[in-house]
């Protein structure tokens, strides 16, 4: 096996890990512990496995890792703590948008994806914008009309998010299947 | 997933230096939209792939005098967002529109789509019906081919293993152009054609100056509809007209029977929506 080590900016930590050609961004970020991105249908139908890539949405089982070395990559648990979630997040939480909730986190990053291009989407742009993330529980209609709320509250009071790119310098080693809680070196805007 | 190399040359010489190896199966990676499911299906089975993903010249979006380039690199989401492409291929922003979802738009590749040669691939029709030619790179240089002629039959083109598609071109649609696309869907996004029909159409006064028609998911390869074409050319627009061009249309396709679809079914529909289209793009046009 062809391994090398590949350098992943996830949730503005650095990891360096050995990885082999063939294996996806999907099963990097998952043995790297950040389990938050789900394993769905592998052929970029469904959505489940969506990250931030740089600025764009991308499906992470249709990426191969060596392909995201030291580009930023952005998991759903990086966009918030328990404490201090993310607006998208706690519209999700208030509108009762997740049943079993295995697409809410590449939903809720499709959102994000949404907001960042459009701060204020019209209803059709926002159902568009998850057309790529499968929900069977929901029907989609809190989930809809939680990411509406959360465009209004971002637009009244912009979405506190942590800057995502790691301080010059930051190259930490992270022991495998550690799921990353909090980042000290994230700046709270 | 199968062992394989991955390559991530920096430059276009540098890639094609490597897809001109010829002791093993090589075979390029644009936005792997295709490719990574190709090869968990083993329906392709590469020992090597060339990313194409770091050539800076691929990306490369301009107009060159009156003529649009676009490097083999630009994405779906390219032909939504980028300001020249808006302008200059409304045919092409409409059919990204209905592609896939906006996650595999930020991936795939206009030049992937092709290159995959699927009869429903999505960016076939509006690039026929553009006038596109493809720009196919090696070692050994470089050649141009009509995309018309790069179709050859079900998943098969012009390419040889070692090509890649550096660029996309077509000329800059003239004033009093107007563009139409239909895609026929089971459902509204990450969906593969039952249908669809592309239409950009000239206008001078009354008269057709010019009309393109392509059709995706009704042949063995995306197709111009030529005789409906050559019926259009330089004629009065009319109702009559315009439902012969849809009779030929769907005459001169040969559709088959799937699970999204029947062949009458599709034939049926390549006469509808292709007199619709034809309106819409004749209302556009002014």
């Amino acid at each position: 096996m062809n391994l090398k080590i590949v350098t992943l900016q996830v949730n503005g930590r650095t990891h360096q890990v050995a990885l082999a050609p063939n294996v996806t961004l999907l099963y990097a970020l998952r043995d790297l512990g950040y389990t938050d991105v789900k394993n769905g249908c592998e052929k970029g139908d469904c959505g489940a496995c969506t990250v931030m890539l740089g600025d764009k949405i991308i499906n992470s089982c249709l990426m191969l890792a060596w392909l995201a070395e030291d580009k930023p990559i952005l998991t759903v648990a990086g966009l918030g703590t328990a404490e201090h979630p993310h607006p998208l997040q706690q519209a999700f939480v208030d509108f009762g948008a997740a049943q079993c909730g295995y697409c809410i986190p590449g939903m809720i990053l499709s959102a994000k994806g949404l907001l960042d291009e459009h701060p204020q989407p019209s209803d059709e742009e926002i159902r568009e914008a998850i057309s790529g993330n499968l929900c069977r529980c929901t029907g989609y209609i809190r989930a809809f009309e939680a990411i509406r709320a959360a465009a209004e509250q971002i637009a009244l009071q912009g979405d506190g998010q942590r800057v995502m790119h790691p301080l010059p310098g930051a190259m930490e080693e992270e022991p495998a299947n550690v799921i990353p809680q909090d980042d000290s070196r994230g700046v709270i805007e | 997933m199968r062992e394989f190399d991955l390559v991530i040359p920096k430059s276009l010489p540098d890639a094609l230096d490597a897809l001109a190896a010829n002791d093993v199966i090589v075979q390029p990676l644009a936005g792997g939209t295709d490719m990574i499911v190709n090869i968990r299906a083993r329906v392709a089975q590469p020992n090597v792939l060339v990313s194409l993903n770091d050539i800076a010249e691929l990306r490369e979006i301009r107009r060159d005098n009156g003529t649009i380039v676009v490097g083999g690199g630009a994405r779906i989401a390219d032909f939504l967002k980028h300001p020249l492409l808006i302008e200059n291929a409304e045919i092409a922003r409409q059919a990204a529109f209905h592609f896939a979802n906006p996650m595999i738009r930020n991936l795939a590749t206009a030049a992937g789509n092709l290159a995959s040669a699927s009869p429903a691939g999505d960016m076939s029709p509006p690039l026929l019906a553009l006038g596109a030619e493809v720009a196919l790179a090696s070692k050994a240089g470089t050649r141009t081919l009509p995309l018309d002629q790069f179709f050859i039959s079900v998943r098969k083109t012009a390419r040889r293993p070692d090509e890649i598609i550096s660029a996309l071109r077509w000329q800059v649609p003239p004033q009093h152009t107007g563009h139409a696309f239909y895609k026929m869907g089971l459902r509204a996004a990450d969906a593969i054609s039952v249908i669809s029909v592309a239409v950009v159409i000239e206008r001078a006064g009354d008269t057709i100056r010019e009309a393109r028609l392509a059709l995706g998911a009704v042949a063995p390869r995306p197709m111009r509809a030529y005789q409906a074409e050559a019926l259009l050319n330089s004629q009065k627009f009319t109702d009559a007209i315009v439902q012969e061009a849809a009779r030929l249309a769907s005459e001169e396709c040969s559709p088959i029977d799937d699970l999204r679809g029947t062949a009458s079914y599709r034939r049926r529909m390549v006469k509808v929506y292709v007199a619709r289209m034809l309106r819409q793009a004749w209302e556009r046009a002014k």
